[in-house]
């Protein structure tokens, strides 16, 4: 199948035209058990589903630097053996449903652990046996610790056969450096210090009661099940809650790493800059602003570098809303040839950002855009409910984060537009990561940075110092 | 005007709400589903036109995929990017994709914008227009597509070479994507002739679920869709595969920090009776961390990284295709061994009714999977209506799937999954020369 977009360029979607002037979170109840454990329950009937999302906070910011990845593999050794099951035991019974539990894979800044499961209706009580199983008692067998880092440091070697997918670890490692907690993403020399005692450790001092939310929703009766859940999740130790690492500074600006893949044919280029936090004020008219600048087909970025000049299949531009402030980047790639001439566009885009602003129109587009597009990816299913739960108990935030997001869409002024394309999208001191061949691009790369740092896609881990 | 409409109850899947499909064919032979679903306000449009690389030749290879892309590039009366435009400022996003088989238009779109979102599909379906400067500049686009997909990466290469290999006279032997050198050279003659063919309203299913009534779907459909002539869809394939005759091989070498292996075997078309009995023979395959491969390669004798297999839907014979990445150190051939001998077991011993259950236990809650959201909803109808060749078939998916039995899995284990209809395509990585680190 060959798609018209990729999906990463279908970022940052959030409702509605004229008529519909706001949407609501579904009613759900929350409980604090007597360990602290956070209960969530939204019923929603429909598919005959239920899913469980459990968050341990900490996720890859409680990684130790030099052990980068403990977290997540922690949470995929949580079926590998309980008190109750072998993992062959476990998977077994877990296929036998129908079920799927997912735990701690994926890449890129966490602030928690997730684990989710989801089961037939029916399979209720099965299910929720399982999950606990896993979660709360885990035996760690040594075999299984040894089998699982060894498999994650070939993954990680892998994941470098996949342009793509490598550049973003090279430039979260790159852009926020090593002394912060979001700059030093798992490779394959911090997977390979991973041994039992980490991860023994690692799960006794997070998986406790006052560190963990439990998130339940789809097709299930609350009544019935709260009380089934307060008691599966009553007996964990309450144990303290994660103490969340201070914000470090990031590398500061002007930098460039270039990452030299010989056989490449194109080159990936990321372009970053300091953004904002989960809770920064600015967040809803910067998400407006950045959709038109690169969030849409029709953003000034996709626009300049796909339609009018045919540089590239796709170019972008996400803003990270992480626990500490995040970046802004801009993203694409393109034939190795037009390597200059795709960045100077991108750059050329983003100066008239700031110089002209954005109009009137634009900004009414936009607002349309964000709420159109918004329950369909947010508000449908349970899962994605679930994922809004999450985000409201992790970062603190309340209800209004949904209830109120259309009248603050509506709020956002055409000054108030411009004024955070002037503080947040600035032509300098950007931190470039490319990837390509560093033979052809290595000259052109000069020109956009100082000092620039250069490493093989063959070196071990994803060092740029 | 003929209308068929049927009237279905989704009870079979044992949904808690109620759930119907209507249907209708416009006079000019475009066929209509609708389900309606208020839990959100927003609609998903779904565009299913019987036309991709099969219907292509060589030397236009890919110009079905290259027309998804012509078709957001203007037409009469919404002119260059204005069918992105009006969208995205009615709260719609968009996307398309190209099979072998299909070109399929995805519209998402609040209620409000139904009427402009038909205007404008009418519009380009009738009226494309084909200006030489959007020619090329979307020829710069699918070529950046293409570096993407298949030049620079090294599953999307070997893929590539798998197909061309296993198939040596059906059109499955071609990329969707298209050969470099056809990107290169389409002109404008092969634009029109291929539009005229494919994008006839009697070559195309509509699909709309979401937040909408029949009637105003009904309605709007013939209000900006019934009015374009019918034409000739395109002609019927002549060229069937041969059978094969004995196993063939692939080698691809490449830079690469780990080896790939792909085996294919040829299969039937997705509407065969042995589609059930394959999707269940897959299952216990691959699906989950207990299943035979997964349990035996990835987990026990730790020889891949992962194992997958898939098999996309066809109109005519297919692959079933096994992917694998041997682990660092592992030859290729040793994984494949393993790979070979758990086919073999399950030729020569018979599945347990344990194992049975388990495979459609799962089979059953991932398709309820598909069913969660508008979106997926509306691609399953158009899948089932084009390759099953009947929607109708979404709703007896339980039924068909619980008739299949232990014996049919054997037998088309027994039947296609043979040395002589085998194509292997293996990933060799490629010493750098001399590269020091840096």
């Amino acid at each position: 199948m060959t798609a018209r977009l990729s999906f990463g360029l279908m970022v940052a979607a959030a409702g509605l035209l004229g008529q519909v002037s706001q949407v609501k979170l579904p009613p759900y109840s929350r409980q604090v058990l007597p360990n602290g454990v956070v209960v969530d329950l939204m019923a929603r009937p429909g598919v005959p589903l239920v899913g469980f999302r459990i968050l341990v906070k900490g996720g890859g910011e409680s990684d130790p630097a030099d052990r980068a990845g403990l977290a997540s593999v922690t949470a995929q050794l949580l079926r590998k053996g309980t008190s109750k099951r072998s993992a062959d035991q476990f998977s077994e019974e877990l296929d036998f449903l129908g079920g799927t539990f997912q735990a701690g894979e994926g890449f890129g800044i966490s602030s928690a652990t997730t684990i989710s499961a989801e089961f037939l209706k029916k399979d209720f009580d099965r299910g929720l046996d399982l999950l606990t199983d896993a979660v709360l008692r885990p035996t760690f067998p040594e075999a299984e610790v040894r089998k699982l880092v060894a498999q994650r440091v070939d993954a990680a070697k892998s994941l470098k056969d996949n342009p793509q997918g490598a550049i973003g670890s090279y430039f979260q490692s790159f852009f926020f450096g090593a002394s912060h907690p979001y700059g030093h993403p798992a490779d394959e020399i911090t997977l390979a210090r991973i041994g039992r005692q980490d991860v023994v450790g690692y799960h006794q001092s997070t998986y406790c009661g006052r560190n963990m939310v439990v998130i339940v929703t789809g097709d299930f009766d609350p009544a019935v099940a709260g009380p089934k859940i307060a008691e599966a999740f009553g007996g964990a130790a309450a144990g303290t809650a994660f103490a969340w690492p201070a914000a470090a500074p990031f590398r500061s600006g002007g930098d460039l790493l270039l990452v030299d893949k010989p056989d490449a044919t194109q080159t990936y280029f990321y372009i970053g800059q300091p953004g904002v936090d989960r809770k920064n004020p600015d967040r809803v008219t910067l998400q407006l602003v950045n959709t038109l600048f690169g969030g849409r087909f029709t953003s000034m970025l996709n626009e300049e570098l796909r339609v009018n000049s045919g540089l590239t299949y796709g170019a972008n531009c996400q803003v990270q809303e992480p626990r500490l402030r995040g970046s802004i980047v801009i993203t694409t790639f393109t034939k190795t040839e037009t390597t200059a001439k795709a960045i100077d566009m991108a750059l050329d885009v983003l100066k008239r950002l700031g110089e002209k602003g954005i109009g009137a129109e634009q900004l009414a587009s936009v607002k349309a855009y964000v709420k159109g597009t918004y329950p369909p990816a947010r508000l449908q299913t349970a899962d994605q409910l679930a994922v809004i739960l999450g985000d409201l108990e992790l970062y603190g935030l309340g209800r209004d984060e949904v209830d109120d997001l259309f009248a603050r869409i509506d709020a956002v002024t055409l000054e108030q537009a411009n004024a955070a394309a002037r503080k947040y999208y600035k032509p300098d001191h950007l931190t470039f990561v490319l990837l390509g061949n560093a033979a052809k691009i290595r000259e052109a790369a000069g020109k956009y940075a100082p000092k620039v740092v250069e490493v093989a896609v063959s070196k071990p881990g994803l060092g740029g110092e | 005007m003929r209308l068929a409409i049927v009237l279905l109850c989704l009870s079979a899947l044992g949904w808690a709400q109620p759930a119907d499909v209507r249907t209708e064919t416009l006079q000019n032979g475009m066929k209509i589903l609708v389900q309606e679903d208020h839990n959100i306000p927003n609609v998903a449009m779904y565009f299913f036109f019987r036309i991709g690389s099969r219907n292509e030749h060589p030397g236009t290879t890919g110009l079905s995929h290259f027309f998804e892309h012509m078709m957001f590039n203007g037409a009469k009366k919404y002119g260059p990017k204005q069918f992105d435009i009006q969208m995205e400022k009615n709260g719609g996003n968009n996307n398309a994709y190209t099979t072998e088989d299909t070109t399929v238009y995805t519209d998402w779109f609040p209620r409000s914008a139904l009427e402009l979102m038909m205007d404008m599909e009418a519009d380009r379906i009738r009226d494309l227009s084909f200006d030489p400067k959007m020619v090329e500049s979307e020829r710069g686009v699918v070529y950046s597509e293409r570096r993407l997909s298949v030049d620079n990466s090294n599953f999307g290469v070997l893929f590539e070479q798998l197909g061309a290999a296993a198939f040596v006279a059906h059109p499955y032997h071609w990329p969707v994507i298209g050969w470099p050198s056809d990107i290169e050279s389409w002109t404008m003659d092969d634009l029109k002739t291929h539009f005229r063919m494919g994008y006839a309203p009697n070559n195309c299913v509509m699909v709309v679920v979401g937040d909408v009534s029949n009637a105003e779907v009904m309605g709007l459909a013939k209000k900006y869709l019934e009015p374009i002539p019918r034409q000739e869809p395109p002609p019927p394939l002549r060229t069937k595969e041969p059978e094969q005759l004995g196993e063939k091989r692939v080698v691809v070498r490449k830079r690469a920090q780990l080896p790939i292996e792909l085996v294919a075997y040829h299969v039937p078309e997705t509407k065969n009776a042995d589609d059930a009995p394959l999707d269940v023979l897959e299952t216990l395959l691959v699906h989950g961390q207990s299943s035979r491969l997964y349990n035996r390669m990835v987990d026990k004798e730790q020889l891949a990284l992962n194992v997958n297999a898939f098999r996309q839907n066809a109109l005519d014979p297919g692959l079933l295709i096994f992917s694998l990445s041997p682990r660092s150190g592992v030859e290729p051939a040793r994984a494949e061994k393993a790979l070979f001998e758990e086919l073999d077991r399950v030729r020569n011993e018979p599945v347990s009714e344990q194992e049975m259950r388990k495979a459609k236990n799962q089979l059953l809650a991932d398709h309820y999977r598909q069913l969660k959201t508008i979106a997926g909803r509306a691609n399953l109808l158009g899948v089932y209506e084009v390759y099953y060749g009947d929607y109708r078939k979404l709703f007896t998916v339980e039924q068909t799937l619980e008739a299949v039995t232990a014996a049919d899995v054997q037998r088309v284990a027994r039947q296609y999954l043979v040395e002589k209809n085998r194509t292997i395509a293996t990933l060799i990585p490629e010493a750098p020369a001399a590269e020091g680190s840096r």
